[in-house]
C-alpha cells in the first residue's frame, strides 16, 4: 500500500528526515515511536502533502502512484488521512457543516451523490456516538475552544466519516486522560480492518496497550534506528530512548 | 461678487459653488430651507476640500470628486422594480424610500408604523424655528466638508420621530436609491434624521443602492436616542460600482440608551463613511460591527469617532475587512474618553484579511483617555489566509479553492451573523460572500 524509500526531506536548508524507508501493507498497524524532535510529525505531514516541506531525494509510492505528485486534497480523496498532533482551530467554520463538506467531497470523488444536511445528520450522530462526543460539538466552530481530548475525538470522528485506506495518527494519545484514551483507542480499533492500514505515531507505549501494532519502529534524528515487534515498545517503556540513541551515535 | 466667483470657479470648490447657484436658481425654496442651505455652502467654502494630508482623510483621495463636474439630479423617479428588489420582506409595511435624496410617499409604506411614529418632510420640519436654529448652529461647528456640502444641497429629506414607549417589531427600512444622470454624473444629498423617544425600541435598516451607473451620493443621517431607548441598526451598502458614496452618521445617546449596529459594505469606486457618536449620559451603550468585502479596485474607508462624555458607558467596535485584487479598506477610529467619564469600558478591534499583494488595508486606531478609571482596549491585525488552516482543510479532501472560500467566508460571517434580520443576512450572503466564491487558484 505504502512504500517509502530512502526519503530525505526538510524545510528550506534544514534536513529533518534523513533517509527513511518503510513499507506498510494492507491490514497492518505500524507504530512509530521516538523522542521529541525526532521528525515524527514532519514525516506525517510530508505524507499528507504539506507544502512547507521539500523532498530532496527518495520516493513515496502509494497504491502504485507517486504520492509526492499529488496535492494534499488528492491524497485525502485517495484515502490518506492524517490525524493531527495539534488540530488547528478554525473560528467561523461550523463543525457539522465542515464534516459534511469533507464527507461529500469524498463521495463526489467516488462518483456518488452528495448527501443533504438531514441525511448527513443521521450519519454524524452514529459516528459521534462511537467516539462518545456530545452533540453540542456539531454547532461549534471547528475545534475552536475544544479541550485537548475533544480535539482528538474530533480527529477520530473525521477518520470515521472519511473511512481512510491509510490513516496516520500523530500522537492522538497525547494530552488524553485515561477515559478519553480508551474512547479514542476503541474508536480507532472499530475503524481498522484487513482492508486498511494504520501508522500510529506515539511518544508513549500506553496507547499500544489498546491498539496492538504489528510492527514498531523507533525514529531518532530523522532516521529509523530500530524496528521490531510489540516487544520493542515494551523495552522502550522500561529503558527509555537513551540506550538506543546513545548506542547508535 | 461676480469677479470673486469667476476666480473661485478655477479652484476645486468652484464647480460646487456654481452648482449651488444653479440649485438656487432651479428651486424655489422656502426661506427656512434657504437659510439652512446657505449656511451649508458657507461652511463648505470655509472648510474646502481636504488637502492630501488632512487628518480626517488620511487614506481617502478626494481629488477626483473635487475635479469632477457634477449635474444636479432633479430626482424623484426610479423603477418600481428597484424598490421591490431592495425592500426586505420584513419591512414591506415599514419602508421609507428616498430617490436621490427626495422622499417618495408613493413608493413608501408606513402602514405598520401607524400611531408609533411621526414623519415630517424637510421643509415642514424647518418651520420649527428651534430645530432649524440648532441645525444651523451645528453647521458652524461642522468639521466634515462633505457633511457641509450635504447641508448646502439637502432639500427633500425626512424627519422621523419615534414616539416615546413605542415598540416597533418590524424593522423600519430606509431605502436610498441613487440614479445616474445622462452625461455628467449626478450628485445627490440625501438627509434624514431619526429621533427616538424615551423607552422606545426600534429596528432600522438603511440600504443604499444604485439605479444607474455613475453618481455621487453624499448622505447625512442623524440618530438622537432619548433615555432608555434602543436602536438595532443595520446598514447595507450596495451601490453601483462606478459611484462615489460619502456619508456622515451622527449618533447621540442619552441615559441608558442603546445603539447596536452592523455596517456591511460592498464597496464602490470610493466609499467613505464618517460616524460621529456621542455617549452623552451615564449608562449608554454603543456596539458597532462592520464588514467590508472588496474586490477589483473597490474602496471603503471608515472614519469613526466614539466620544465618551459621561461615566459608566460602554462602547464596542469590531470591524473586519477582506481585500482582494487592488482594493483598499481603511479604518480610522478614535475613542475619546472625557475627563469625567469614569468607569468607561471601550474596545475596538479591527481584523483585515488580505487576499492579494496589491490590496491595501490601513488602520489607524487611536485612544484619547482623559479619565483614570477606565477599561479600554484596542487592536488592529492584518493577515493572510492561514497556511495551517488551509492545509488542515485540504487534508480532509477539500480543494485549495474551496478551502480558501470557506476560510474567507467564515472570516466575514462572524460579523454577518451578528445581523439580527434574517432577510438581511441572506442578502449579505449574496452581496458579500458571493464575491469570495471565485477561483483563488
Ligand atoms: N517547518 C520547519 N522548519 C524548520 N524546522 C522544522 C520545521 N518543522 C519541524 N522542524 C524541526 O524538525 C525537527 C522535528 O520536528 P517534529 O517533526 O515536529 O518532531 P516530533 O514530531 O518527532 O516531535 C525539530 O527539530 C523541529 O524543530
Ligand atoms: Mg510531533
Amino acid at each position: 500500500m505504502l512504500e517509502i524509500k530512502d526519503l530525505h526531506a526538510g524545510s528550506e536548508d534544514t534536513e529533518i528526515i534523513k533517509g527513511i524507508s518503510l513499507t506498510v501493507n494492507k491490514g497492518e498497524i505500524h507504530a512509530i515511536m521516538g523522542p521529541n524532535g525526532s521528525g515524527k510529525s514532519t514525516l506525517s505531514k510530508i505524507l499528507a502533502g504539506h507544502h512547507e516541506y521539500e523532498v530532496s531525494s527518495g520516493s513515496v509510492t502509494y497504491n502504485g502512484k507517486n504520492l509526492l505528485d499529488l496535492e494534499p486534497e488528492e491524497r485525502a480523496l485517495e484515502g490518506i488521512f492524517l490525524g493531527f498532533q495539534y488540530p488547528v482551530e478554525i473560528p467561523g467554520v461550523n463543525n457539522a457543516e465542515f464534516l459534511r463538506m469533507a464527507y461529500n467531497a469524498k463521495r463526489l470523488h467516488k462518483g456518488e451523490d452528495e448527501v443533504d444536511p438531514l441525511d448527513f445528520d443521521e450519519i454524524l450522530d452514529e459516528k459521534m456516538k462511537m467516539v462518545e462526543m456530545d452533540h453540542k460539538y456539531k454547532a461549534r466552530f471547528l475545534n475552536e475552544g475544544f479541550s485537548g481530548g475533544e480535539k482528538k475525538k474530533n480527529e477520530i470522528l473525521q477518520m470515521a466519516i472519511l473511512e481512510p485506506k491509510l490513516a496516520v495518527l500523530d500522537e492522538t494519545d497525547s494530552g488524553l486522560d485515561i477515559d478519553a484514551l480508551r474512547i479514542v483507542a476503541n474508536g480507532v480499533n472499530n475503524l481498522i480492518n484487513e482492508n486498511n492500514a494504520l501508522i500510529l505515531i506515539t511518544h508513549y507505549q500506553r496507547l499500544l496497550d489498546y491498539i496492538k501494532p504489528d510492527y514498531v519502529h523507533v525514529l531518532s534524528k530523522g532516521k529509523i534506528i530500530k524496528s521490531g515487534d510489540k516487544g520493542l515498545a515494551l523495552e522502550l517503556e522500561a529503558q527509555g530512548y537513551d540506550w538506543l540513541t546513545t548506542t547508535t551515535n | 461678487m461676480a469677479g470673486a466667483l469667476t476666480d473661485e470657479v478655477k479652484s476645486a470648490e468652484g464647480g460646487f459653488l456654481q452648482l449651488h447657484k444653479d440649485y438656487l436658481d432651479a428651486n424655489s425654496l422656502s426661506n427656512d430651507l434657504l437659510e439652512f442651505n446657505k449656511a451649508g455652502i458657507e461652511r463648505f467654502e470655509s472648510l474646502k476640500f481636504p488637502h492630501p494630508k488632512h487628518e480626517m482623510f488620511t487614506f481617502v483621495n478626494t481629488r477626483e470628486i473635487a475635479s469632477t463636474e457634477f449635474a444636479l439630479n432633479p430626482g424623484g423617479t426610479c423603477s418600481a422594480d428597484v424598490v421591490k428588489n431592495h425592500v426586505y420582506a420584513c419591512s414591506e409595511q415599514s419602508c421609507l424610500v428616498l430617490v436621490d435624496g427626495v422622499y417618495q410617499p408613493e413608493l413608501s409604506d408606513l402602514s405598520a408604523l401607524a400611531g408609533k411614529v411621526e414623519l415630517a418632510d424637510f421643509e415642514k420640519a424647518f418651520s420649527d424655528e428651534k430645530l432649524k436654529q440648532s441645525l444651523v448652529e451645528s453647521l458652524k461647528k461642522e468639521t466634515d466638508v462633505f457633511s457641509a456640502l450635504n447641508a448646502a444641497f439637502a432639500k427633500q429629506g425626512v424627519f422621523l420621530k419615534v414616539l416615546p414607549k413605542a415598540q416597533i417589531n418590524k424593522p423600519i427600512q430606509v431605502l436610498l436609491v441613487s440614479t445616474g444622470a445622462e452625461g455628467k454624473p449626478a450628485m445627490s444629498a440625501p438627509r434624514f434624521c431619526v429621533h427616538i423617544g424615551k423607552h422606545a425600541e426600534v429596528k432600522i435598516i438603511v440600504k443604499t443602492v444604485g439605479d444607474g451607473n455613475s453618481y455621487f451620493s453624499n448622505t447625512v443621517q442623524d440618530y438622537f436616542l432619548d433615555e432608555n431607548s434602543s436602536v438595532i441598526f443595520s446598514q447595507v451598502q450596495a451601490d453601483s460600482k462606478e459611484s462615489w458614496n460619502f456619508s456622515k452618521t451622527f449618533v447621540r445617546l442619552n441615559q441608558y440608551s442603546r445603539f447596536k449596529s452592523t455596517h456591511a459594505m460592498a464597496g464602490s469606486k470610493l466609499t467613505r463613511n464618517n460616524y460621529q457618536t456621542h455617549l452623552c449620559e451615564p449608562g449608554a451603550e454603543l456596539t458597532m460591527n462592520g464588514v467590508s468585502v472588496l474586490v477589483d479596485k473597490e474602496q471603503v474607508h471608515q472614519y469613526i469617532q466614539v466620544n465618551h462624555h459621561a461615566p459608566n458607558c460602554i462602547s464596542h467596535q469590531y470591524f473586519k475587512n477582506i481585500v482582494n485584487d487592488k482594493s483598499r479598506a481603511s479604518f480610522d477610529g478614535t475613542v475619546v474618553v472625557d475627563p469625567g467619564a469614569q468607569l468607561t469600558q471601550s474596545d475596538q478591534l479591527i481584523n483585515n484579511l488580505m487576499l492579494s499583494d496589491e490590496a491595501h488595508a490601513d488602520g489607524k486606531p487611536n485612544l484619547m483617555i482623559y479619565a483614570d478609571d477606565v477599561k479600554c482596549a484596542h487592536g488592529n491585525t492584518v493577515g493572510q489566509i492561514d497556511d495551517e488552516q488551509l492545509f488542515y482543510l485540504e487534508t480532509r479532501g477539500l480543494s485549495a479553492s474551496v478551502a480558501k472560500t470557506l476560510l474567507t467566508t467564515s472570516f466575514a460571517r462572524s460579523i454577518i451573523d451578528t445581523v439580527e434580520f434574517p432577510e438581511v443576512v441572506e442578502d449579505l450572503k449574496s452581496l458579500l460572500l458571493s464575491k469570495l466564491e471565485r477561483n483563488h487558484a
